[in-house]
């Protein structure tokens, strides 16, 4: 199985988030503490269902404009000014919900309102007009790796002059259209995630995010160093069973980072089956490295999860203190997960990855001062 | 000036009014019969695009669609309050390439699924040249819409293309590049329009994302 990783080093000029537990800082120390956001929800909001552990910005509910454009509006009024969607300055959007959940409420009301930001390209538009962003926007959506392809596209337009500097935001907002799919797939039930835990049954939560990053060619004192992707096509929804799409993306990002120290944030959803591949394949290529997740506290944000967690992870560099598995319980799949925070002295770079469904794996590595 | 070389070109433009279920009969013997009920007519116009085209693990693909699964996602919404899973699952951007992989058992190095509108072309040529693969395919296709497309929120047909990419002159069909210049933006390409353009073997350009992008036939 062949897969490089892209060395196309870019400094990180800002970068922050929104989750239900607040900003990148707010977030990180209430990680620190253990604060878990999820909640047992009704799956279908207001038409009721089960319930199921979601971690929401306020109720979920469709809403015209839509519920998640205030969150966004503060979280990009942090973004430094640039003529964004310009040529030189660049916006890459990613996500992979963008507004889906208008379609769900389109037909549950017949409101043809809902519609107006329902697509991923009628949602990015929403946000052109908003954010007064030119036509340059770059729009990627590959499910919960989503992301990380936006920010490795980024370093490639840098590093080709085709960019000065590269403004990448997702957004993922849960909806009664994802959490019913992803209920009917029996993965989001009515059990808390216990990312890397061993029990009877897995189990996963959704929360909302979003975040951006500006990147830009010039040193900065963090770093993403290098990403790494790869593509199983294995199943939909299943992973290769002997976890070899797990260790051709591993491979190739520990192929960049020998003589570091580091500490890898990993997906940990909190399936059993994925979760032990994920777990068993970075213990082989990062023996020394502890491994964390932040999924059971914040579920999973998605197609956003890669830049929400690249903020936390900031922030922890920060802060000097990197969050525990918040939700994991022992015994867990191996013996590198680090339950509890622990100081980033020790340290001098990470590892975040993450995985999608159809077996896409990513990989980055965050390096700094 | 970036450029590749275009060792490869299909394109699938069947009548408009066509149907999945039209399709399914009319392409049945490219597919396996169990996977074939499952496929979406996106998922079989990229298939029939990829028939004959050789991948390898260290390709990387490049897939554009502005609507995707439409119709998948119109009917795991009509699901509720059961909602499908198999829909659901096919209902997700990057769903009608990857039906065609995962049934190939094909992994490859870097999939780059785009979703834009106005400079869905632009970008997705963009990424394929900015691909260090040394052989890059370059996907693109719709399917027609049912009431989303009462709604324009879906495309009005179906079709699907594919591009292989390379570095080598040797062979070549046609060549694509991007050269840096200080132009403004022009209008690019719909993904419709691109598909007979590349039908019809026309050449383009135009200027966006900072240069002049060029398409001759050789």
């Amino acid at each position: 199985m062949s897969t490089s990783a892209d060395q196309l080093e870019v400094g990180i000029e800002a970068c922050d988030c929104v989750t239900p537990l607040g900003d990148a800082e707010q977030t990180h120390a209430a990680l620190v503490r253990g604060e878990i956001a999820l909640k047992l929800t009704p799956i279908l909001g207001r038409d009721g269902g089960d319930e199921v552990p979601l971690a929401l910005l306020g109720a979920m509910d469709e809403t015209i404009p839509p519920r998640w454009l205030p969150d966004l509006h503060r979280l990009i009024a942090k973004i430094p000014p640039a003529a964004w969607g310009s040529a030189k300055f660049p916006v890459i959007v990613t996500s992979s919900n963008f507004g889906v959940g208008s379609l769900y409420a389109f037909v549950r009301d017949r409101d043809p309102a809902h519609l107006v930001h329902s697509t991923p390209f009628a949602s990015v538009e929403l946000l052109r007009r908003e954010f007064g962003w030119g036509e340059q926007i770059h729009v990627f959506s590959h499910a919960c790796v989503s992301a990380h392809l936006g920010l490795a596209h980024a370093a490639r337009l840098l590093h080709a002059g085709i960019a000065h500097r590269v403004l990448v935001v997702s957004y993922d907002f849960v909806s009664s259209f994802v959490a019913g799919g992803f209920h009917s797939l029996k993965i989001l039930n009515d059990a808390m995630p216990a990312p890397y835990t061993m029990r009877a049954t897995g189990s996963i939560g959704l929360g909302d995010g979003a975040a951006f990053a500006v990147l830009t060619k010039e040193i900065r004192p963090m770093r993403i160093a290098a990403h790494a992707l790869h593509n199983e096509m294995f199943h939909f929804t299943g992973n290769q069973p002997d976890g070899a799409g797990f260790d051709a993306c591993a491979t190739a990002i520990a192929a960049v980072t020998s003589g570091r120290r580091l500490w890898v944030k990993g997906h940990g959803t909190g399936t059993l089956e994925a979760g032990r591949l994920e777990a068993e394949a970075i213990a082989r290529r990062f023996p020394n490295a502890p491994l964390v997740g932040w999924k059971g506290s914040l579920g999973h944000t998605l197609g956003s999860c890669g830049l929400v967690e690249l903020a936390i992870a900031l922030a922890s560099l920060r802060a000097g203190q990197v969050p525990g598995t918040v939700g994991a319980n022992a015994p867990t799949f191996t013996n590198s997960i680090a339950r509890t925070p622990f100081a980033t002295a020790a340290f001098d770079g990470a590892v975040l990855t993450s995985n999608a469904f159809g077996g896409a794996h990513a990989a980055m590595l965050l390096t700094h001062d | 000036m970036i450029e590749r070389f275009i060792h490869h070109v299909r394109v699938e433009r069947p009548d408009p009014a066509e149907t999945a279920a039209e399709a399914r009969v009319r392409l049945a013997d490219k597919f396996p019969r169990t996977a074939l009920r499952r496929m979406t007519h996106l998922g079989l116009l990229t298939g029939v695009v990829l028939e004959k085209v050789p991948l390898s693990p260290d390709d990387a693909v490049v897939y554009a669609s502005t609507f995707a699964e439409t119709r998948a996602l119109e009917e795991f919404l009509t699901s509720f309050p059961a909602a499908s899973p198999l829909l659901f699952q096919t209902s997700i951007h990057p769903g009608g390439v990857q039906q065609i992989l995962i049934g190939r058992q094909q992994p490859v190095s870097r999939l780059w699924p785009l979703a834009g509108r106005a400079r869905l072309v632009e970008h997705a040529l963009l990424t394929a040249l900015m691909e260090p693969a040394a052989q890059v395919i370059l996907l693109g296709g719709e399917e027609r819409g049912s009431w989303m497309l009462d709604h324009q929120m879906a495309a009005p047909r179906a079709f699907a293309f594919a591009l292989m990419l390379t570095r080598n002159s040797d062979g070549a069909v046609g060549r694509i590049s991007f050269n840096p210049d200080e132009s403004l933006d022009e209008a690019c390409p719909s993904l419709e329009e691109f598909s007979h353009i590349l039908a019809e073997r026309q050449p383009l350009s135009w200027s966006g994302s900072g240069g002049g992008w060029n398409l001759r036939w050789l």
